[in-house]
């Protein structure tokens, strides 16, 4: 009983940690059919903000992960306003945008490298302690990461389905032109997208890099796991990318105990691959996409 | 949990301590005369010259990026370090050593190999030395070998014998200046004997639990512990390889607590991964004794793990000692690079470079590469030639690599002692309980077994 417990919680900890890091991925993907090859390094930026200044400054951890939101936010607009805008203009946007965002993560991770240097930080974000469970302890920073997933979760489902804004959003990913013509400002819809994926990859990086270090690639793993949950999902797809991030983390826990925890990424990728011949759309994918 | 002063610390079976505080005393004069023959040495090979001729650059491939950037950073500095002295002192001949450094990242073949192609081929240095690169598989010393220069490195890689037993003279400047890894298993089952039979740990059972990296360098030490591990009544009840990074240790832990065993033994060096270890490790701890691979001996480990990994044990073949030698380094180091920084790193490229710029001011200076073999060639015997007290130990070449004490040489003056270290006070550095006559502390039971 002790072991199933041990091996649920574990795969609930993974779970969280691969949905706060898909969310921001998911949604951008799901609004605006653009893979932000930049997320990785967005949450590195979050995770390095919040170090920052509540270590470097003496601020409360608190703040700095109110801190890490809102320069993620901003770190999110400014892809839009730098490069996003000029190349989606052109009918090869969605290969460009993957290129140009993949040239900004080198040279963030690189500027990173250069200010904060190579040495891994422990994030000073941290709820500390934990419970018992039947035998097994379980952190309550792992429950912080579960809660805000199911809130981050909510909070999007509300966005866009309540507000203009989500009517915007949701207009604009269906058909661009369409959305245009009615009189949604596109280009303001893409950097808000952009900033709001922005502003969950900074929170998701300050999380992440609490239960693992801070480092310069700190966000390359997640966002592999990222691409991997969002693909298997089905492209533009948020609430099935956070299902099966969960899905996953609960599949890779008991691999990792039943078979071995070096097998698990292979046997996640050979799931991968049945699933996408299973259903070329993604689990949760249509043929004729209609995102969000 | 706070450490003693060594009163009777078990020791890995081999010589024994025949007058351990005689032995350290004198050796603590030797040392301080053989490093002061060393600087003097050189400045003695100088003539008194200032070091304002003709620059020799001399390069490092680190991984300053990446998981394993604490050791990266570490070995730039040593090296930085060791040349602001050699210069002060003349640099070699008269000439000044320069440094170019190149990033290896993640280390691996291809990046290994370009890094030093640029060091060669761009930046034209007379010599390389490196701390450790990993899972290079030794391609490098192709590049070396076609140079014709002379390359140090702390892989710890038992691979690098067949290199230089396959053709000693083609890779004559290759040298791995610590002994191979094939050394930890047998040395770790060993001394987990020893201190079972002083009584200083009661084993909970005679079960071994082996937790390995997916890396050469840490399945060649699951193995010899594996093999070595019968011959000294110990059984081995569980064995995984865990993947870098790992931050959930989850299913491993439910494993390990499904059976008990009295030891732990993770071969996986990655410290903040083996911090994290230890994080999930303390709120539900079995009666194991905890050992982990080198990570340890990077502050980061610490300052990650805080009080959860106070008890546990870790070793290495090349690291600072704790004489009188080792916490003069120790203390410059942490001056210059401050507190947070990690000398038992730093001093693999600082005690490499040292021994390199001795031996190639003895042989007349240093060679360029591609023209300066028959040079190099002369510096390389001088190296095999010459037994340099660094701050690690003692470095005299077995097949071009360093000779481990006690398994290769049962005289501590001749060898690199393995190591063994417990954290016994997370916010002061590690503690050498072993081996014989360098340990300077007792053995302490962790916590979770106290």
């Amino acid at each position: 009983m002790e072991t199933l417990i041990q091996v649920i919680v574990s795969g609930l900890t993974l779970g969280a940690m691969y949905a706060v890091g898909t969310i921001g991925l998911s949604l951008v993907w799901a609004a605006l059919g653009m893979l932000n090859m930049a997320h990785g390094v967005l949450l590195a930026i979050g995770g390095y903000v919040s170090y920052t200044l509540a270590t470097l400054w003496g601020l409360p951890p608190f703040l700095g992960l109110l801190a890490s939101i809102v320069a993620g936010a901003i770190m999110g607009a400014a892809l839009y306003y730098a490069s996003v805008r000029r190349l989606n203009r052109h009918p090869a946007f969605e290969m460009n945008v993957i290129i140009a965002t993949f040239g900004l993560s080198v040279a963030g991770e690189n500027a990173i490298l250069k200010i904060f240097g190579g040495y891994p930080y422990a994030q000073p974000f941290k709820a500390e302690g934990g419970f018992r469970l039947g035998g097994v302890h379980v952190p309550w920073h792992n429950l912080l990461i579960v809660g805000v997933a199911a809130v981050i979760m909510l909070v999007i489902a509300m966005v866009l389905s309540r507000t203009y804004t989500g009517r915007a959003i949701r207009a604009t990913a269906q058909d661009r032109e369409a959305a245009r013509l009615m009189g949604v400002r596109v280009g303001a819809v893409f950097a808000q997208v952009l900033a709001i994926g922005g502003a969950l990859a900074g929170l998701s990086g300050v999380l992440l890099s609490s239960i693992t270090t801070l480092s310069p690639q700190v966000g390359f793993d997640p966002m592999l796991k990222a691409f991997i949950i969002c693909v298997i999902a089905g492209l533009g797809n948020v609430a099935g990318a956070l299902y099966m991030a969960f899905a996953l983390g609960f599949f890779e826990a008991v691999i990792q105990f039943v078979i071995g925890v070096r097998f698990a990424l292979p046997l996640m990728l050979l799931l991968v691959i049945v699933a996408l011949i299973w259903r070329p759309y993604g689990v949760f994918g249509r043929e004729d996409v209609s995102r969000l | 949990m706070r450490g003693s002063r060594k009163t009777d610390s078990p020791v890995i079976p081999g010589p024994k301590s025949a007058g351990r505080r005689a032995f350290l005393k004198g050796s603590a004069v030797a040392g301080a005369g053989i490093a002061a023959a060393s600087t003097g040495l050189l400045a003695k090979v100088n003539e008194g010259r200032a070091a304002d001729g003709e620059p020799i650059p001399i390069g490092q491939g680190a991984m300053l990026s990446g998981w394993a950037a604490p050791d990266g950073i570490e070995f730039d500095r040593g090296q930085k370090m060791a040349i602001e002295e050699i210069n002060a002192w003349g640099g070699i001949l008269g000439r000044p050593l320069e440094q170019r450094v190149v990033d290896t990242k993640e280390g691996g073949p291809d990046l290994v190999i370009q890094a030093f192609r640029r060091l060669i081929d761009r930046d034209n240095v007379h010599a390389i030395m490196c701390g450790y690169n990993l899972a290079t598989l030794e391609a490098e010393y192709d590049p070396i070998a076609d140079a014709g220069i002379v390359y140090l490195h702390c892989n710890t890689s038992l691979a690098h014998h067949g290199w230089i037993q396959r053709d000693a003279d083609r890779y004559f400047g290759c040298f791995m200046s610590d002994p191979s890894e094939y050394w930890y298993g047998g040395g770790y089952v060993q001394f987990l004997s020893a201190l079972r039979d002083s009584g200083k740990w009661t084993p909970h059972n005679n079960k071994i639990a082996i937790v390995n990296g997916a890396q050469n360098y840490s399945i060649v030490i699951g193995n010899s512990v594996k093999e070595n591990a019968p011959a000294y009544g110990f059984e081995i009840n569980y064995e995984e390889t865990v993947n870098i990074p790992i931050s959930e240790w989850g299913p491993t832990l439910a494993k390990i607590r499904n059976d008990p065993p009295g030891a732990i033994c993770i071969t996986h060096y990655a410290p903040a991964d083996l911090a994290n270890f230890m994080l999930q490790f303390i709120p539900s701890p079995t009666p194991s004794l905890v050992y982990m691979q080198y990570g340890p001996s990077l502050a980061q480990f610490r300052e990650i793990g805080k009080e959860a990994v106070e008890g546990v044990l870790y070793a290495t073949v090349i690291a600072h000692l704790h004489d009188e030698i080792g916490q003069d380094f120790v203390r410059r180091y942490t001056e210059k690079w401050g507190a947070g920084s990690s000398p038992a790193s730093g001093v693999q490229t600082y005690d490499q470079t040292h021994l390199w710029a001795i031996s190639a001011a003895i042989a007349g200076g240093p060679g360029e590469p591609y023209d300066g073999e028959e040079q190099n060639r002369k510096v390389a015997d001088w190296m095999r030639r010459l037994s340099y007290r660094g701050i690690c130990g003692s470095y005299r070449f077995t097949e071009n690599a360093g000779t481990h004490y006690p398994a290769q040489t049962n005289d501590p003056s001749l060898g690199l002692p393995h190591q063994f270290l417990q954290v016994q006070d997370y916010t002061q550095a590690p503690v050498l309980i072993a081996p014989e006559p360098y340990g300077v502390a007792d053995f302490v039971l962790p916590p979770w077994l106290g």
